[in-house]
């Protein structure tokens, strides 16, 4: 029974019908919540969500998949309970942005899709899930990527039709495969997905770029005050990279984690001044 | 790593990924012809079918032929059409050869010179020609099913998914969706040398905010340490002991999530930042200076 239920992400997501009865109630808020997400690099709209008051975790806003699906560790960590169908009722499911989707239920199950784009990091970020119809059917929902964040508004008095079975389940058509098989190549060729970031590390100027880079207030106490910035100095050259702009502030101090120390030479009036600058956490 | 070998990868990828895609590619540049959209577009109102599977069905005319019947997924990356409409619309030459290593009769990304989808009309759009196993399955259940519309086509508007009226509503935005396929091999051809190290990313502004939160410390929010005098976060109020929840409404459970919110908003702009102070969420407005 579980093969019926294999979703065959047609075209990337795509996921095949779904069978048992799924009843909802109608959405109780009426208010509009902009829900912040993130286009993939596969060019899937992911949006994060807490399950069960854990996560949160990444899933894509999939109108070709009929439910909610995450994977197995998802649940297992949201410590959701699977009924015997291999759904689960969540307690609590939460947008980012503050949307509280009252009863949702989704499947447990690890999409092959996934699997496979986890497994190479083609999507430059860990995906846990899709939402799909259940879900998205209860509200009206707008996608614009000029924005940066979506909206969602309740359909008050919508109760969107049950999911319901459909005959002749097949699976996917073969493309089941392709998920271990991804992961495979993957690590055939030595791709090993990376998904962690660190910040970047701080300095403590305010600047004003209209002609050059010049410091319009050091912040007290900063990595910046500790080197002996003081207002009104240029910033010329950050190690051997000379500054002329935001765009080569941006680029000297691209890959500068907390603890690095940088080389800054800056103009004092008449003067020229080599500062040490070892940058601290902040933002 | 052959070429030959990338390709075939490429081909496996978007299988999985997007479904589609081969080495035949060409150069398919997403150009719409609302390349130029007026502030007070009228917004076009596309139905859709609500299939009894819950995919949405909308109908869909190429280079004029049709309509043909298609899902609309926004989890899909690409357009896709099976060979079948591909030749009956001539988007593909039916002498075309099929590429030796082609599953699914897969014929690659195709150009397409005008898609209509009710009022919509876009211009020098491209679908990945392919029958799709998972299409011709929900084709045979569910009456003639022809392949996939996707984020090509939507990303193209501002987009309202309304389920109850079963309507797309759709105003340009001037979004260039940008090439999908380039995007990918650019990633298959840096997953060879990729750094092993952490990507490191920056707040758009300057704070005057130190932040950090404990390994064993599960929860929300992370803890202020620090507030620099004269910075953003001090004229907003956040002070030292806050636990910052979120950020302009995205989550901050994490530093690097913290780094990730700020990221978003570009020096001079107005956010509400979220704290605990003494068991209640208090709302402040920080307005982050241009700084590093």
């Amino acid at each position: 029974m579980r093969r019926r239920f294999a979703l065959a992400l047609a075209c990337g997501l795509l996921a095949p019908p779904i069978w048992a009865a799924d009843p909802k109630p109608a959405a109780a808020d009426s208010a509009r919540t902009e829900v912040p997400y993130r286009l993939t690099e596969t060019k899937h709209v992911m949006v994060r969500a807490k399950i069960n008051g854990k996560g949160p975790f990444n899933l894509i806003l999939d109108t070709g998949a009929p439910a909610v699906f995450i994977t197995k560790a998802v649940a297992k960590k949201a410590k959701a309970e699977i009924d015997e169908k291999g759904w689960a009722n969540f307690d609590s499911f939460v947008l980012e942005g503050g949307l509280a989707v009252e009863k949702a239920r989704g499947r447990v199950e690890d999409l092959f899709q996934l699997e496979g784009m986890n497994g190479m990091g083609l999507a430059g970020v860990e995906l846990h899930g899709v939402i799909g119809y259940n879900v998205l059917a209860k509200y009206r929902i707008q996608y614009d990527f000029t924005t940066d964040k979506l909206v969602f508004e309740p359909l008050a008095d919508f109760v969107p039709p049950p999911l319901v079975p459909i005959g002749g389940a097949k699976g996917q058509g073969g493309l089941e495969m392709l998920g271990p098989l991804m992961k495979t190549l993957a690590s055939l060729m030595g791709m090993k997905p990376n998904f962690a970031t660190v910040p970047r590390g701080f300095v403590g100027v305010e600047i004003d770029d209209t002609d050059g880079i010049v410091v319009k207030k050091v912040l007290p106490g900063s990595p910046a005050d500790k080197a002996g910035f003081k207002s009104g100095d240029k910033i010329e050259q950050i190690r051997n990279i000379s500054v002329d702009d935001g765009r080569d502030l941006a680029r000297a101090l691209a890959k500068a984690g907390v603890g690095t120390t940088l080389k800054v030479i800056v103009k004092r009036g008449d003067e020229s001044k080599t500062l040490t600058l070892e940058l601290g956490k902040g933002l | 790593m052959t070429m030959r070998a990338i390709w075939t990868l490429i081909l496996l990828a978007s299988v999985v990924v997007s479904s589609v895609v081969t080495a035949a590619d060409p150069p398919a540049k997403t150009k719409t012809a609302a390349t130029d959209p007026k502030a007070d577009e009228k917004p076009v109102v596309v139905p859709f079918e609500l299939l009894s599977s819950r995919h949405m069905a909308v109908q869909v005319k190429l280079n004029g032929k049709g309509p043909y019947r298609l899902i609309f997924d926004t989890g899909a990356p690409m357009n896709l059409i099976n060979n079948k409409i591909a030749k009956d619309s001539g988007v593909l030459d039916p002498k075309t050869k099929r590429p030796t290593f082609g599953m699914f009769g897969t014929m690659g990304a195709q150009p397409i010179k005008t898609l209509e989808i009710g009022g919509a009309k876009l211009e020098k759009v491209s679908a990945v020609v392919m029958d799709h196993p998972t299409v011709a399955l929900i084709s045979e259940a569910l009456g003639p099913i022809d392949g996939i519309i996707g984020f090509p086509f939507f990303a193209r508007y501002r987009m309202t998914v309304d389920y109850q009226k079963k309507e797309l509503t759709l105003v340009p935005n001037g979004y260039v969706p940008g090439d999908y396929m380039d995007g990918l091999m650019k990633k298959l051809m840096d997953a060879q040398n990729q750094s092993k190290d952490p990507a490191v990313i920056a707040s758009a502004g300057l704070w005057g905010l130190v932040v950090d939160k404990d390994a064993d410390d599960e929860a929300d929010g992370v803890v202020v340490k620090d507030v620099l005098t004269g910075g953003a976060a001090a004229s907003a109020g956040i002070q030292s002991g806050d636990r910052v929840l979120t950020i302009d409404g995205r989550w901050t459970d994490t530093l690097s999530d913290t780094v990730a919110a700020t990221a978003k908003v570009h020096p001079g702009r107005e956010v509400v930042v979220v704290v605990k102070r003494d068991g209640k969420d208090v709302k402040l407005t920080v307005k982050p200076a241009k700084g590093v």
